[in-house]
């Protein structure tokens, strides 16, 4: 039972790491209907931001995190500037989002491998390492900290996108992006937001990363698996994607605790590919048909 | 009101409009018919900035129209667009707040509410109801609501009859007229001539790309080949 319980809180903590990264992809899908696999690579650069931030610049861990978290709030949004808007304006098919996706995603992993190198990195030790006993469970102080930060981060979020105008604006872009134009929305702006929003989740995501386990150029695999909690829970919904991400978090911890750690991966594709199977449209996808 | 160029518009290779010019003055209700594929949603699509003029130009109000999407929904024109768009995932009530989503005084905004749910009493009683949830004439009220909440003078129109139950047309048509009444200018794209004939004060025929005949609607309703192209039949009565 103590074990049980154990993995579990570790299970929530990546989960919820998870679900930062897949709302990412799920808030960008929404809008664009395309799956922006450059995400990946925004989030290793998170994870190299804040671990230069910390070991250059010397900066204490929450303004080096802050500053983290500005460079991929940025570098999401020069991505879209420079890889989707171009494309956007020539109403290109969908198509060509993937594949500038993915160039983009080529185009980071290799500048990183080509001035930082290829080499991993390991955080300094900003977080002691000794676990706080709760009862007879141990929590990492880590896991603990990525579970809340990442908890508030997407109420945040959720609020956001559920309270305000502008939310409101993004929920209808979601639906349909020339009906919202009609609305007097300013479209592109809402794209901006969606890829600013993306990104800063991405530099929580990656710093987090990088301090669980180590910073590499290939980091942005790891992402992989929050796109297929995006996809578990429905594409385009942000319930969805936490959802996904938190259940996707749990099944890995358990068959890594209980099965073995070679099976985790393993799991996770065949949960994609059973849900893509039974149900393509995730947990909580979009289902939704227009009215004649 | 509007004022339209010889407007020419390309897209996807083929030429859509090929030198149109119009004219909408403040009050009226103007109507375009024309056949499927003569270029009437590409007209107000160009309007409404989604698509850019390769010649010609669109003057609102004396000056030059912007061409981008929200800049003509600040100049105050406002588009129903054809299959009505509305946001299937957001309520009713969200649906008409969108439309208001460049004003900034709240107390004028609720008043608009008010007018929008007295015109159309169905969609206060489903308020809080997903727009998703309501029927297809319900939803171009909806639709035509979430405009009148832009506060736009000018309302373009783009085929509100589409798909609906013969008396929801009626009722369709009494609401443009309504419209009117309120003050507001009505450029109304339609293929049930007969009908748009009927409520607007003048009409422009227009054929593949061309603007073939205009004229006050009973000049356009009386003339031979209108009535064999888009009335149907001599009596001109089948289309209702």
């Amino acid at each position: 039972m103590i074990q049980f319980l154990q993995q579990l809180i570790n299970g929530l903590s990546i989960g919820s790491v998870y679900a930062l990264m897949a709302v990412g992809y799920s808030l960008v899908y929404s809008i664009m209907s395309f799956s922006n696999f450059a995400h990946g690579g925004v989030i290793m650069l998170g994870a190299y931001f804040g671990f230069f931030a910390l070991t250059l610049l010397k900066l204490p861990f929450i303004p080096a995190f802050i500053l983290a978290c500005a460079g991929t709030t940025l570098l999401a949004i020069l991505v879209e500037r420079i890889a989707y808007k171009p494309l956007r304006e020539r109403n290109a098919p969908f198509l060509y989002f993937i594949i500038s996706a993915m160039g983009a995603s080529i185009l980071l992993e290799n500048i990183v491998i080509a001035t930082i190198g290829p080499t991993f990195r390991t955080y300094p030790p900003v977080i002691p390492r000794t676990p706080i006993q709760l009862g007879a469970l141990a929590v990492g102080r880590l896991d603990l900290i990525m579970f809340f930060i990442s908890a508030v981060c997407l109420t945040g979020l959720i609020l956001f996108i559920e309270k305000t105008k502008m939310g409101k604006a993004i929920q209808a872009a979601a639906y349909n992006i020339k009906a919202c134009a009609l609305m007097g929305v300013n479209t592109d702006k809402i794209i901006l937001i969606v890829f600013g929003l993306g990104g800063f989740l991405a530099g929580v995501a990656g710093v987090f990363f990088g301090m669980k386990y180590t910073v590499y150029p290939q980091i942005g695999n790891i992402t992989t698996k929050s796109f297929i909690a995006a996809v578990f829970g429905g594409l385009g919904s942000l319930p969805g994607a936490v959802l996904g991400s938190v259940l996707l978090g749990t099944i890995e911890t358990l068959v890594a605790g209980y099965l073995s750690s070679q099976f985790r991966d393993l799991i996770a594709f065949v949960i994609l590919i059973g849900v893509l199977i039974f149900r393509p449209s995730g947990i909580m996808g979009k289902t939704t048909v227009d009215k004649a | 009101m509007l004022k339209i160029r010889d407007l020419h518009v390309s897209y996807g290779g083929i030429r859509a409009l090929k030198g149109i010019s119009l004219e909408v003055q403040a009050g009226e209700i103007v109507t375009i018919i024309g056949a499927n594929g003569a270029g009437k949603s590409t007209l107000l699509n160009t309007i409404s900035g989604f698509l850019k003029p390769s010649r010609g130009e669109i003057l609102y109000k004396g000056s030059k129209l912007a061409k981008r999407p929200d800049l003509v929904v600040r100049s105050g024109i406002c588009h129903v667009p054809e299959g009505r768009l509305i946001f299937a995932n957001l309520s009713v009530l969200d649906n008409l707040r969108l439309g208001a989503y460049l004003r900034s005084d709240k107390k004028a905004v609720l008043e608009d509410l008010e007018k929008v749910f007295a015109l159309f009493p169905r969609l206060k009683e489903r308020e809080q109801q997903m727009a998703g949830t309501l029927s297809g004439g319900e939803q171009q009220m909806l639709a035509m609501g979430r405009a009148l909440m832009t506060e736009g003078d000018l309302i373009l129109m783009d085929e509100p009859s589409l798909g609906l139950a013969p008396l929801l047309v009626k009722t369709v048509f009494e609401i443009i007229e309504t419209i009117r009444s309120m003050g507001k200018t009505i450029l109304l794209v339609e293929q049930n001539a007969f009908k748009a004939l009927a409520v607007a004060d003048r009409a422009y025929v227009l054929e593949q790309g061309r603007i073939v005949t205009s004229g006050p609607v009973a000049q356009i309703a009386g003339d031979p080949a209108v009535r064999a192209a888009y009335l149907g039949s001599k009596s001109g009565k089948s289309c209702g």
